[in-house]
């Protein structure tokens, strides 16, 4: 029964860990761009839904709003700053938003202090589900069944929309999509916004789980790429699965060898990019 | 948003003085060294998981030597060193803070951080004085040139678990949540100890790493033990993390939630007042106590940065300043005069009337218990608990095994 819950629990964790990640994947994938800066728009999007919180706002609004502030951060970033690097080797990419996850992972501290905050779960969603002898909180089934549409709707507009198939293409063969008349920089400039947004939308989410403080971004872009590692660079499916492989593992692994929870995760990454060096849906 | 301006003010205040603290080295060698600035080094986690309560301890240092001024004729001053929370760049930046000619060092939040810096400043003639926690820093690992302010492992659990043991005959059923690290390990052997002692069933214990954020699997093997009471004995942001997910989990309800050690005001501003209500807390320091240097603190730091002292900022407050309060005393700022006046020290401390230990380097100083209270009932915004009860408990030198070289 306990082990049943924990994959309850890890599925919980798992579908947290895809919204983090499937940003990243994105990003990748069509702009083959490394985004170290993943985890600080996550943080941004935790501290806006707190701020939004703070002043009174219901979850229900700071929430969205969040995601959509950080999507617009992003898509500005992109514009002024990060597509002067596009062309450069992957290293200035890491260089320039390592440096960009600093700026924000300190303006957060300056802005809101070095302590953290609690944002409380909405209210309809305050209380535990109980089966038996176990419980679990209303607010982290909310987050499954939010974030299993969310997939859903994410999958349909990149696979099955016109929309996607610009964006796809786009990302494929840039030089003859300017040539049929698409302005590709306006193009990545979506991609990188809707990346970053899905990231603040994940912190936005987590907020109740986890609270904020000002250096949740680095263990969210640990977990994100160790995420997109083992599902694969730039697959969509591959971000779903290992989130919810991530999760469920690091869940059980708590009843099974608590000590080494998190260490498996990363041994699972070693082991897949030595059997699987493009992870398990890895474009060839 | 609370306390930012003051946060960002007295930062600004703190960064000048580390800055004029990284100036130093070089005028700290040969015959100027006696008109230079007196150092003292500040080694905290400034960065990594650690670093809320590092950044607040930089804050207690830098107002601690601005409140001195001078010392032997000396302007003091603070440099930051950021140990990440990790014991190997913590002993290579002690080391070259050391070859710069920093003798005198107070901090080290964490337990197997403060660990090496202790050996490290020793080997070199230095002084280091910490507020970390783990019984071996002046037990079996003690040595000449490390001190402790807090009380260890052993003090924080039988001035929490004991007298809840005593107040709640009924809850024969613990259960507890351990990081797996030195800290750790001592707050677990501890507890269990008074456990058998007392009768008490120990029915489980999750272990977790010093990384670990996510703690809903723990959480889930403890509600499968079916305690009474879950006992917390990670630090920091790790048990404001386990308390929440504990809280959402529906565990308050359920069961008494103690966290054995916890970070004092800055935990509870993060944490919320319906989070804390009814939770019970042990610390080593609240802003309430009543003593002359705590009231006197206090007053100071809520009129000049706009703050109420928390733990890190007031522990390590209290360390710089018995490094000051002793090179004045010994008449010199050199490591084995600065050991010598510190050994045996009687003092008036933030804590009330404390003493340092000469066999084991042991600052013998009350431990607190608290317990949450309502939002409703808090008379002002840092009024976040009631100190229950508070005392002494040590192990003697034998003990702890501290056989000092």
């Amino acid at each position: 029964m306990t082990y049943l819950f924990q994959i309850l629990n890890g599925l919980g964790l798992g579908m947290l860990y895809f919204l983090l990640a499937v940003g990243l994947s994105i990003i990748f994938g069509l702009l083959q761009f490394v985004n170290f800066a993943h985890g600080a728009f996550y943080l941004l999007g935790a501290y806006l839904t707190y701020e939004g919180v703070e002043r009174g706002l219901s979850f229900w609004v700071a929430m969205p709003l969040a995601a959509l502030v950080v999507a617009g951060v992003a898509g500005l970033t992109e514009r002024l700053l990060l597509r002067r690097v596009y062309k450069l080797p992957h290293t200035f990419h890491i260089l320039v938003t390592v440096g960009l996850a600093l700026v924000v992972q300190e303006t957060v501290i300056i802005v809101w202090g070095p302590i953290g905050g609690n944002v409380a779960p909405p209210e309809a969603l305050g209380g535990v589900m109980i089966l038996g002898d176990f419980v679990y909180p209303e607010y982290r089934l909310f987050v499954i069944g939010f974030t299993a549409i969310l997939a859903a709707g994410l999958w349909w507009l990149l696979d099955r929309t016109r929309l996607g198939a610009i964006v796809r293409a786009g990302s494929e063969s840039p030089a003859n999509m300017a040539l049929l008349g698409y302005d590709t920089h306006a193009i990545n400039t979506a991609v990188f916004a809707l990346g970053a947004g899905l990231a603040g939308l994940a912190g936005a989410l987590a907020a109740p789980i986890r609270g904020v403080e000002p250096f949740m971004g680095v263990e969210a872009l640990g977990i994100a790429f160790v995420v997109v590692v083992i599902g694969g660079m730039g697959s969509y499916a591959g971000a779903l699965a290992a989130g919810l492989l991530v999760g469920i593992a690091q869940s059980l692994m708590a009843t099974l060898w608590p000590e080494g929870a998190r260490l498996v995760i990363y041994l699972g990454m070693a082991g897949i990019i030595m059997a699987m060096p493009r992870g398990l849906f890895g474009r060839a | 948003m609370r306390d930012r301006r003051a946060f960002l003010k007295t930062s600004l205040t703190a960064g000048a003085f580390a800055a004029s603290g990284l100036t130093l080295p070089g005028l700290l060698r040969g015959a100027r060294a006696a008109e230079g600035p007196l150092v003292i080094g500040a080694p905290l986690p400034i960065s990594g998981a650690f670093a809320a309560n590092g950044k607040y301890a930089s804050l207690g240092a830098a107002f601690a030597a601005q409140e001195a001024g001078s010392v032997l004729g000396r302007k003091v001053s603070i440099a930051d060193i950021d140990t990440e929370g990790k014991p190997a760049p913590a002993a290579r930046k002690v080391q070259e803070a050391m070859g710069q000619g920093t003798r005198l060092f107070a901090g080290g939040i964490l337990s197997s951080e403060a660990l090496v810096m202790g050996k490290e400043v020793t080997k070199g003639d230095g002084v280091f004085i910490t507020t970390a926690g783990a019984d071996e820093i002046t037990g079996s690992d003690c040595n000449r040139g490390t001190f402790r302010w807090t009380v260890p492992t052993f003090g924080a659990i039988a001035q929490t678990v004991r007298p809840l043991i005593a107040q709640m005959p009924q809850a024969k059923r613990w259960y507890t949540i351990t990081p797996q690290y030195v800290f750790g390990e001592g707050l677990l052997t501890a507890a269990k100890a008074v456990f058998q002692e007392k009768g008490v069933e120990h029915v489980g214990n999750s272990y977790h790493s010093l990384a670990e954020k996510e703690f809903s699997g723990y959480l889930t093997n403890a509600i499968a033990a079916k305690p009474d009471v879950l006992l917390l004995l990670n630090f920091g942001s790790q048990s404001s993390d386990a308390l929440r997910q504990a809280v959402s989990f529906g565990l308050k309800k359920r069961m008494t939630i103690v966290l054995a050690w916890a970070s004092g005001l800055e935990q509870f501003e993060a944490l919320g007042a319906d989070l804390c209500e009814g939770v019970y807390f042990g610390a080593q320091y609240w802003h309430g106590i009543d003593s002359p240097l705590n009231k006197a603190l206090v007053a100071k730091v809520r009129e000049t940065a706009k703050m109420t002292p928390n733990y890190s900022f007031a522990g390590s407050y209290q360390i710089t300043r018995l490094l000051l309060d002793a090179a004045a005393k010994a008449g010199a700022a050199d490591g084995p005069a600065v050991i010598k006046a510190l050994e045996g020290l009687r003092y008036s401390g933030l804590t009330g009337e404390e003493e340092i230990r000469a066999a084991d380097h042991q600052v013998i100083k009350d431990y607190y218990l608290l317990k949450g209270k309502a939002k409703s009932a808090m008379k002002d915004k840092d009024d976040f608990a009631d100190v229950i009860q508070s005392g002494k408990s040590f192990l003697s030198p034998e003990a702890a095994g501290c056989k000092m070289a």
